[in-house]
C-alpha cells in the first residue's frame, strides 16, 4: 500500500513540476510565435469545415462572420457540415448558400454514424484543398483569423494548427466565470508553453486546421474516437507532423452555462482522452516512430491528464489507509516538511498557472474568483473519475460509447 | 486550556470556547472567499477578453485612419492652394493644424527659427520640400511629393505621391506613400512604413515593418525596378509542397545543382549547395544556409537562423525564429507572388528585392554590399 502511495505521490509531483515549469516559462521565457508575422503571401486555397448538429441558435453567426473575413474570397470555400440536424440548421445554411453563391458548399448529412469525427470524415469528399480549417458552429471568427490559421501551413513540418479559444458568455454565472479562468490557464499558459518549449501543443478540433496530405497519411479522421482532436494530435505526432499553437489567433466560443452540460462535456473529453491514452500511450513512450524524446515525455503526460483524477482519488484513499494502519512511511520530521511543502507549493500549481494567465491577459479583478476554482476542481475530479470507471467497466456492463452534443445557450440568432 | 490550568476554570466556558474556535476557523475559511463573492456579485471584470474582431493586421491601418482626417481638410486645403495662402485651425481632437497652400518651406523656416520642433499637424496642398533638422511632433500630410530635410524626425507621414527622406532622418510611428517611399542612407524607420508602389532604402537604414508591392534595398541599382521578376513557375502559386515532403532526423546537405522534387524538413542543420532547386518548401530546425543561386519555389523556414546567399530566388515566405541575413541579388517573392520576410532580426544587403512585407520585431538593417 505504501509503495502504491509513493508512486502516486511521485506522479502527482511530476505534474506539479510541469505546471510550474510551464507557468515560469510563460512569465519569463522566450515566447515563440513563428508564423504570426506572415501578413503578405500568395494565400492558398482553403476549405473551412463548420461542424453543425442542431445549431439553429448559432450557425448564422459563424456563417456571417466567415463571409466577412479578410481572406481572398476566391480562395476560400466554406463547407457547413450539417450532421443529421432536426431543427432549422439546414434551412439557415441553405439561405446563406443562396445569399453567397459559390462561396458556401453545404454538406447535409442525413444518416450514418453519430459524432463529429464521423461527420467530418464523410464531409471530406468535398475537400480538395491542402489547407483545411475546422470550426464548431458556436464560434465567431474575427477578420484576420483565417490568414493567421493558414499561415503555419507554409511550414512543411506542420500538420495541424490550433488557435486560442476565448469564452464569450463570461458574465452569465459562476460556472461561465470559472470556465473563463480555466480556458485562460489552458491556452494562455499551457498551450503556449508547450509551443515555446517544442513540446506537444494539442489540437482542439475547433479554431484549428489540418493539412490534407498529413491527414491522408495518418489515415483520415478516426470516427471511433470521442475526441477526434486528441486522436489527431497523436497520430500526427507519431508520423512526424507538428501541431502548432497560435496564441494570438483568438476566437470567441460559447461555454456551458449549467453544471449538467459541463459535466457531460468533461466526461466526454475524459473518455476520449483516455481512449487515446489506451491506444497510443505505450507506443508513444517506447515505440519506434518520429516523435522526439521531449515530445514522447510531454505527449505521455498530456495523455495522462484525465487519468490523474482517479489516480488522485486513489491516492487520497491510500493516504487515509496508511494513516489508520499506523504506517509511518518516513521519519516524522521529513514527512512533516514534505506535507508542508506540498501544501504550500503543490496544491496551488494549477491555481498559480491560472493566476499567471490572468495576468498575461491584462485582466485584473477576475483573479478574485480563484478560490472558487476549488469547486470546479472538485466537480471535475469526480466527473472525470466517474467517466474513467464507466469506461473501465464498459466491457462488463456492455455500455456503448456515445457522443453527447454540447447544448447551446445563445438567444440572439 | 482549562485542563492544563493556563486559565482558571471559571474564566472560560467550554461551550463558548468551542463556539469561538468554530467561528474563528469558519472566518479563516471564508476570508479568502470574500473578494470572490464581491466580484461574483458586482461583476466588475466579467467582460470577455477583448478580441479585436475587425482588425485584419493591415500595415496601412494607421495611415487609413489619418487619411479620414486629411480628406476632411481637403476643401480648405484647395482654397489655400488657389490663393497660395496659409491657414491654421483645430481638429476635433484638439490638435492644431496648419494648411500650406504654397511656399510651405519658407513658412516653416520662419516659424521654426527659435524652436526646431513643429508641434501642429501639417497638411500641404502641393509638393513640399522641408528644411534640414526639423522635428515634426504630429502627423504631416502632402498632396504632392514630400521631400524631408536631412536629419529630420517625423512622427508620421502620409503622402499622396512620393515621400523622400534624406540622410539621417527618422520616422517614429508610421509613413505611407501612395506611390514611392524612398529613404537615403542611415535613416531610422520605426513602426510601419508602406507604399502602394515601391519602397526604396539605402544602406544604413534601420527598419521594423515595411510593406509594398516591391521593396528595393540599395536603390542605386535600379535593375530590379526596371524588370520586376515574375513567379519562377506555376508551382509557386501552390503553397503546399507539390510532391510531398521528406523528414530528416539529423543534419542535411543538399548538393550543388541538385533538384529536390518536394519539400524537405530537417531536425538539425541544413545546407543547400549553390544552384540547387527545391520545388517545394524548406524547413530546418537548426541553422539554415543557402548558397548562391539557389531557387526555392515554396517557403523557407528556420527554427533558429537563416543565411541566404547571393542571387537566390525564394517563392514563399521566409521566416526564422532568431534571424535572417540575405545577400545581394536575391529576390523574395515576385511581382505576381507577394510574400513575407519575418524574423526578430533581419539583415539585408543592398541589391536584395522583397515583393511584399518585411517584418523585423527587434531590428531590420540594410547593409552595404560585401
Amino acid at each position: 500500500m505504501i509503495y502504491c502511495l509513493f508512486t502516486i505521490v511521485f506522479v502527482i509531483s511530476v505534474y506539479t513540476a510541469r505546471h510550474y515549469w510551464f507557468t515560469l516559462n510563460r512569465l519569463f521565457g522566450v515566447q515563440r510565435h513563428p508564423y504570426i508575422d506572415t501578413d503578405t503571401a500568395n494565400w492558398p486555397q482553403v476549405t473551412i469545415l463548420v461542424a453543425a448538429h442542431n445549431e439553429e441558435k448559432v450557425v448564422a453567426n459563424i456563417l456571417s462572420a466567415l463571409m466577412s473575413v479578410n481572406y481572398p474570397s476566391d480562395r476560400m470555400l466554406v463547407v457547413p457540415v450539417n450532421d443529421r440536424s432536426t431543427d432549422r440548421t439546414r434551412e439557415i445554411i441553405d439561405s446563406f448558400v443562396e445569399q453567397f453563391p459559390g462561396r458556401i458548399r453545404p454538406f447535409h448529412r442525413t444518416g450514418g454514424k453519430g459524432g463529429k469525427a464521423a461527420a467530418l470524415k464523410d464531409a471530406m469528399e468535398l475537400v480538395e484543398t491542402e489547407a483545411i480549417l475546422i470550426f464548431d458552429a458556436d464560434y465567431i471568427p474575427g477578420s484576420g483569423l483565417i490568414k493567421q490559421l493558414v499561415a503555419p501551413f507554409f511550414d512543411p513540418e506542420v500538420g495541424g494548427v490550433m488557435g486560442r479559444v476565448v469564452p464569450l458568455n463570461v458574465g452569465t454565472n459562476l460556472l461561465t466565470r470559472l470556465l473563463d479562468l480555466e480556458r485562460s490557464g489552458g491556452y494562455q499558459v499551457d498551450q503556449q508553453a508547450r509551443m515555446n518549449l517544442h513540446l506537444v501543443p494539442q489540437h482542439g478540433g475547433t479554431v484549428a486546421g489540418v493539412r490534407l496530405s498529413a491527414l491522408r497519411e495518418i489515415g483520415g479522421w478516426n470516427e471511433n474516437s470521442l475526441t477526434e482532436d486528441t486522436d489527431l494530435t497523436y497520430r500526427l505526432l507519431l508520423n512526424g507532423w507538428q501541431t502548432v499553437y497560435q496564441n494570438r489567433s483568438e476566437c470567441y466560443e460559447e461555454v456551458p452555462e449549467n453544471w449538467p452540460v459541463r459535466i457531460r462535456q468533461i466526461m466526454r473529453w475524459a473518455k476520449g482522452h483516455n481512449q487515446a491514452l489506451a491506444a497510443y500511450g505505450l507506443y508513444l513512450l517506447f515505440g519506434k516512430h518520429r516523435a522526439t524524446f521531449r515530445e514522447r515525455i510531454d505527449g505521455t503526460l498530456l495523455l495522462g491528464v484525465y487519468a490523474m483524477a482517479p489516480v488522485t482519488l486513489v491516492g487520497w484513499l491510500l493516504a487515509l489507509g496508511v494513516f489508520y494502519e499506523g504506517i509511518v512511511p518516513l521519519h516524522g520530521i521529513i514527512a512533516l516538511f514534505a506535507f508542508t511543502a506540498y501544501a504550500a507549493v503543490g496544491n496551488f500549481a494549477a491555481f498559480f498557472e491560472i493566476a499567471a494567465a490572468v495576468r498575461l491577459d491584462y485582466t485584473r479583478r477576475r483573479i478574485c474568483l480563484l478560490p472558487f476554482l476549488v469547486l470546479g476542481f472538485a466537480v471535475s475530479i469526480f466527473s472525470v473519475s466517474r467517466a474513467f470507471v464507466s469506461q473501465v467497466l464498459a466491457p462488463i456492463t456492455g455500455a456503448q460509447f456515445h457522443w453527447d452534443k454540447t447544448e447551446r445557450f445563445r438567444t440572439t440568432p | 486550556m482549562g485542563q492544563n490550568r493556563a486559565f482558571p476554570d471559571h474564566a472560560v466556558n467550554p461551550a463558548i470556547a468551542t463556539l469561538v474556535l468554530i467561528l474563528s476557523a469558519a472566518l479563516l475559511f471564508v476570508a479568502p472567499l470574500l473578494p470572490a463573492i464581491v466580484e461574483l456579485r458586482l461583476k466588475r471584470d466579467a467582460q470577455p477578453l477583448n478580441v479585436i474582431q475587425q482588425y485584419g493586421g493591415d500595415i496601412r491601418h494607421f495611415a487609413q485612419g489619418f487619411r479620414k482626417i486629411a480628406v476632411e481638410l481637403h476643401p480648405q486645403l484647395q482654397e489655400c492652394v488657389a490663393s497660395s495662402a496659409t491657414a491654421i485651425g483645430t481638429l476635433p481632437d484638439g490638435d492644431e493644424y496648419v494648411l500650406l497652400g504654397g511656399a510651405g518651406e519658407s513658412y516653416l523656416v520662419a516659424a521654426t527659427k527659435l524652436d526646431s520642433t513643429w508641434r501642429s499637424v501639417v497638411a500641404a496642398g502641393t509638393d513640399l520640400a522641408l528644411p534640414d533638422g526639423l522635428t515634426f511632433a504630429k502627423e504631416i500630410y502632402a498632396v504632392g511629393d514630400l521631400t524631408g530635410g536631412e536629419r529630420s524626425t517625423f512622427r508620421a507621414i502620409l503622402g499622396d505621391k512620393d515621400i523622400h527622406l534624406q540622410r539621417g532622418s527618422k520616422v517614429i510611428r508610421w509613413a505611407h506613400a501612395a506611390r514611392i517611399f524612398r529613404a537615403d542612407h542611415d535613416c531610422d524607420l520605426f513602426g510601419r512604413i508602406s507604399a502602394d508602389q515601391e519602397i526604396q532604402l539605402q544602406s544604413g537604414c534601420v527598419f521594423q515593418r515595411m510593406g509594398a508591392p516591391m521593396i528595393v534595398l540599395g536603390f542605386s541599382d535600379t535593375s530590379a525596378s526596371q524588370s520586376p521578376s515574375r513567379s519562377m513557375n506555376a508551382a509557386a502559386d501552390a503553397t503546399p509542397a507539390p510532391a510531398g515532403r521528406t523528414l530528416y532526423d539529423g543534419d542535411l546537405e543538399v548538393r550543388a545543382g541538385e533538384v529536390i522534387p518536394g519539400s524537405i524538413v530537417t531536425r538539425g542543420k541544413l545546407h543547400i549547395g549553390a544552384g540547387a532547386h527545391v520545388l517545394g518548401s524548406v524547413k530546418s530546425n537548426g541553422h539554415l544556409t543557402i548558397d548562391a543561386g539557389v531557387s526555392v519555389d515554396g517557403s523557407l523556414l528556420s527554427a533558429t537562423t537563416t543565411h541566404v546567399g547571393p542571387n537566390c530566388r525564394i517563392g514563399g515566405p521566409v521566416l526564422a525564429e532568431q534571424g535572417v541575413s540575405i545577400e545581394c541579388g536575391t529576390h523574395c517573392g515576385a511581382a505576381d507572388n507577394p510574400t513575407t520576410v519575418a524574423a526578430p532580426t533581419i539583415e539585408l544587403e543592398e541589391g536584395v528585392v522583397v515583393f511584399g512585407s518585411l517584418w523585423a520585431r527587434n531590428e531590420g538593417r540594410v547593409v552595404p554590399k560585401a
